[in-house]
């Protein structure tokens, strides 16, 4: 029988939902190897009975927190996808102002009956089993997971930072162009999609670990005379939540409140 | 003198006979920088490019190749290897980066030959182009006794006449039996004669004087101060800045180590085994199945690096680990320097000998 | 599930395909070690060397190195000893008689069994290095005759540890060797000795130094310790032979994941004498 996969969405632009649909040529093969039961952007049934579900977004809301708990008792097996369900996202930028005055700038007068919570990843509410990180999550690793999951193959993230997908692509290193680029300290496996098309990779996919971050401290201040502080602000941009066990790196991150 | 001596035009007729069978690959001006790429003719490369981004290794060992596919077939998986042996013409080789493919050929081609790489290096022709000054501020290729070679090309081409490009005349000689039927067939250019030979030993002074000498060290002395050094310090407060990142090993123009992965298809039919290039620097390269990772620390991995630039490699293969190219140092964005590693530990010995 | 090679006539072998070799018999041995015996296709012997190793395909899945666990005198089957640690071997652990799996190889130097003929054997052998000791074991017990005295020393950290628990009963009640068994945590059934495996040195005969020679196979922190035994009965460095086990990705010296400084385990090893060792820093 195959697999019965489905696809959510928390708080989120939803492009990560989106990707899959992107997947085009290979969508059919896809349908060919696993059944999607429940995905909002592409189907109007619904079915519960859930082997792998995959969920973008952050969760910022009461009712996410109430989503994710009961996604996590409908999928075997709960996957995040995106820079929003593995470390938060961009809506972890709402942290750097008090709660009221994001809303207020938000929501207006209405405000008080939109309560929002801190943004999360999946991970800080409930068990996540995998994660495809990226803003968006990367199509072809999905492709991947789906592949892994049908030959009973391993998934693993790669373990090595983009500079490795760079230089085999044989793109000209940003900091040639004077640019900081977030590459050496960010899990490798977009293909370098950033630095392949002319900018620096602003670290979607996540900090690699803590001798990247240790060596980090090191060289920002010491050879370009930029404060740690500085590089830290824009690894924020995609996920101030990046303080799971692996990386032992908790809080590195986390604004200063 | 040997050899032939040949106009600019002539030496673009040249390249353009060699890519009349051949697909021609050579240095391509893109905004400040050269990288070696294919190329439709002659006239579209940049002869006189400095020093490319890469080496051309790629094109002999590429950062990702199948080597072999499988199928299944009643039941059972077939597995065929994958070659490529489609002729190329690597054009404007630096002496560095030749140095480099030598020791590839020689890893490669020790017992069992690696059939994949030996099979696309059998169709491969270089024509190296010779450097009359160093390319960059981190080069120490003459430290290396590697801004020359007499060994590793079909043709070697010196520019004699350093004015303008259109006007300039060449040396050209050749260093294999590919190459001298290559002249034969061309045919062109004349025999060198007593203002060539003026003019090619006015050069090699000019050279020698070129290259300043980067090294505190004689490059034969390097192996026993970087032994002596084995337990030095400069490795951990060295790694303290680095990222692992690889960075180092992915631009070496002798760096060859590699991973292997399967590949598979959606229905599990059918799939590949895929060669990647992989580096000593990343953390997990020395990482078993069972957890055990023998050199988890990042100053492990770069005294390993700097140790197999330096001796080991010399030691195995009897040709340089490093040819002094620069790329690395240019490629750490950390700012590590082999060279000033090279250094910090020729002086470290040398006060140890005191 | 099987691997062929197809290949147009003319062109060089890739070293990296594998020849296939079928699943004769599967034993499990511990809760996470199997004995897979096989045989190459083609009914052809394997070849090989006590102490060499083969690379392992499940294809789509990957290979991994694993040692040979049987002695080439014991005619055309071999076995290896697997361990369920990643993800290739955990794929491994589900083949039954009649599959099929890659094999390349045997790689690696191996012991020179010759080397050692007419000298008296210890065999110090820790968890997991039983399995390509249990090689040289094998084959001394054939040839036994061309030895002097042969004493093996197994550790393990726990009794549910130890393999080949039927070989090592055969083998403690042969007049052929002296077997000694121990573990590090006994439980309550456990009747044997414990403690670690140097503590077995205590009860070794004398030895005649210049006509014994030691084989070492183990986990990294094994070996000081049994080396510091050894060198203490003046056991000379060169006549103690130790298997190394590092990452290995093509098993022809190629790929560069085995490298200790300038050897590769793979090609130079896995069997080096602890003479070499000392030479090479990271080696232990």
């Amino acid at each position: 029988m195959k697999p019965r996969i489905a696809i959510f969405s928390l708080t989120s632009c939803e492009g990560c939902s989106l990707a899959i649909l992107e997947l085009e040529d290979q969508l059919l093969a896809l349908l060919g190897g696993v059944e999607i039961v429940n995905f909002r952007e592409g189907m109007t049934e619904r079915a519960w009975d859930i082997d792998v579900g995959f969920v973008d977004g952050a969760v910022s809301t009461p009712q996410d927190e109430e989503e994710i708990r009961k996604l996590r008792e409908h999928c075997r097996t709960l996957v995040a996808i995106g820079a929003c369900a593995c470390l938060g996202g961009v809506n972890t930028l709402k942290h750097q102002q008090p709660p009221l005055e994001y809303r207020e700038y938000v929501y207006g007068a209405g405000a008080k009956w939109f309560p929002t919570t801190s943004a999360r990843p999946l991970s800080a509410v409930v068990k996540v089993d995998y994660e495809l990180p990226g803003c968006p999550m990367v199509k072809e690793e999905f492709l991947h997971f789906v592949k892994c999951a049908l030959t009973g193959k391993q998934f693993r993230l790669p373990a090595d930072p983009v500079c490795t997908e760079c230089k085999k692509l044989g793109n000209l290193c940003r900091y040639e162009k004077g640019e900081l680029c977030m590459g050496p300290l960010t899990r490798a496996g977009c293909r370098a999609i950033c630095p392949a098309y002319g900018s620096v990779c602003e670290g979607c996919r996540g900090l690699l670990g803590a001798d990247a971050v240790a060596a980090a401290r090191e060289v920002f201040p010491a050879r370009y005379g930029v404060p740690f502080d500085r590089i830290a602000d824009r690894l924020r941009l995609y996920g101030a939540y990046q303080d799971d066990g692996e990386n032992a790196i908790s809080g590195v991150l986390q604004p200063s409140r | 003198m040997t050899g032939r001596i040949l106009s600019h035009a002539e030496l673009i007729e040249l390249i353009d006979l060699l890519g009349a069978s051949r697909r021609l690959i050579g240095p391509v001006r893109r905004g400040d920088h050269y990288f070696y790429e294919p190329v439709a003719g002659a006239a579209r490369l940049a002869l006189d490019a400095p020093q490319c981004v890469y080496s051309p290794k790629s094109f002999l060992f590429p950062p990702e190749e199948t080597l072999l596919t499988f199928e299944k077939e009643s039941g059972r998986f077939v597995a065929q290897p994958v070659l490529h042996d489609a002729p190329i013409a690597l054009i404007a080789v630096r002496p560095c980066d030749i140095h480099g493919i030598r020791l590839l050929d020689h890893v490669f081609a020790a017992p069992p030959g690696d059939a994949h790489y030996e099979a696309r290096r059998r169709q491969t022709f270089i024509l190296g182009m010779d450097c009359a000054e160093p390319c960059r501020a981190e080069a120490f290729c003459a430290d290396m006794s590697a801004n020359t070679a007499h060994l590793g090309f079909d043709l070697m081409v010196a520019r004699l006449a350093e004015k303008l490009e259109a006007r300039a005349t060449y040396a050209i000689e050749a260093g294999s039996e590919t190459g001298e039927n290559v002249l034969a067939e061309f045919g062109r250019g004349r025999a060198p004669g007593a203002v060539d030979e003026a003019a090619r030993a006015e050069r090699a002074a000019r050279k020698r004087q070129a290259f300043p000498k980067r090294l505190r060290c004689d490059v034969d002395e390097l192996p026993m101060a970087l032994q002596r050094g084995f337990a030095s310090k400069t490795w951990a407060q060295t790694a303290q800045r680095c990222y692992s990142c690889g960075s180092c090993n992915l631009v070496c123009p002798t760096c060859y180590c590699f991973n292997i992965r399967d590949d598979i298809s959606l229905d599990g039919n059918c799939g590949s085994r895929v060669r990647e290039w992989d580096g000593c620097q990343l953390r997990d390269f020395a990482l078993v199945a069972g957890g055990h990772n023998f050199r988890s620390d990042p100053a492990q991995r770069l005294r390993h690096r700097v140790m197999r630039k330096g001796r080991w490699i010399q030691d195995r293969t009897g040709l340089p680990g490093c040819v002094g190219c620069g790329r690395c140092d240019g490629a750490c964005t950390a700012k590590i320097s082999i060279r000033e590693m090279f250094n910090a530990l020729a002086e470290e010995a040398g006060h140890d000998g005191d | 599930m099987t691997v062929i090679e197809s290949m147009e006539a003319g062109v060089r072998t890739s070293p990296y395909v594998s020849t296939p070799a079928r699943v004769l018999d599967v034993e499990k041995l511990t809760d996470l070690e199997t004995l897979f015996v096989l045989e190459m296709g083609h009914g052809r012997a394997l070849d090989h060397r006590p102490g060499q190793f083969v690379q392992a395909w499940m294809p789509g899945i990957g290979e991994s190195p694993i040692s040979i666990c049987s002695s080439p005198t014991r005619g055309r089957a071999f076995e290896l000893c697997v361990r369920r640690v990643g993800e290739v071997t955990s794929h491994f652990h589900r083949f039954r008689p009649g599959d099929e799996l890659g094999v390349r190889g045997p790689y690696g130097n191996g012991f020179n069994m010759r080397s050692l003929e007419g000298h008296s054997v210890v065999v110090v052998a820790g968890g997991l290095g039983l399995a390509p000791a249990r090689s040289v074991i094998q084959y001394i017990i054939d040839r036994r005759d061309h030895f002097d005295q042969f004493h093996v020393l197994y550790g393990t950290k726990t009794p549910a540890d130890v393999l080949f628990r039927h070989d090592l009963s055969l083998w403690r009640h042969s007049a052929l060797m002296n077997v000694m068994v121990t573990v590090d945590r006994p439980d309550e059934q456990w009747r044997g000795r414990s403690g670690v495996v140097t503590k077995l040195f205590a009860d070794l005969p004398p030895l005649d130094p210049d006509r014994t020679s030691a084989v070492v196979i183990g986990p990294p922190v094994m070996f000081k310790f049994v080396v510091i035994e050894l060198m203490a009965r003046s056991l000379p460095a060169d006549r103690i032979f130790c298997s190394l086990e590092r990452r290995m990705k093509c098993g022809v010296g190629k790929c560069g994941h085995c490298q200790i400084n300038s050897e590769y385990v793979c090609t130079d090893g896995p069997v080096f004498t602890y003479e070499r060792m000392r030479s090479l820093p990271e080696a232990i």
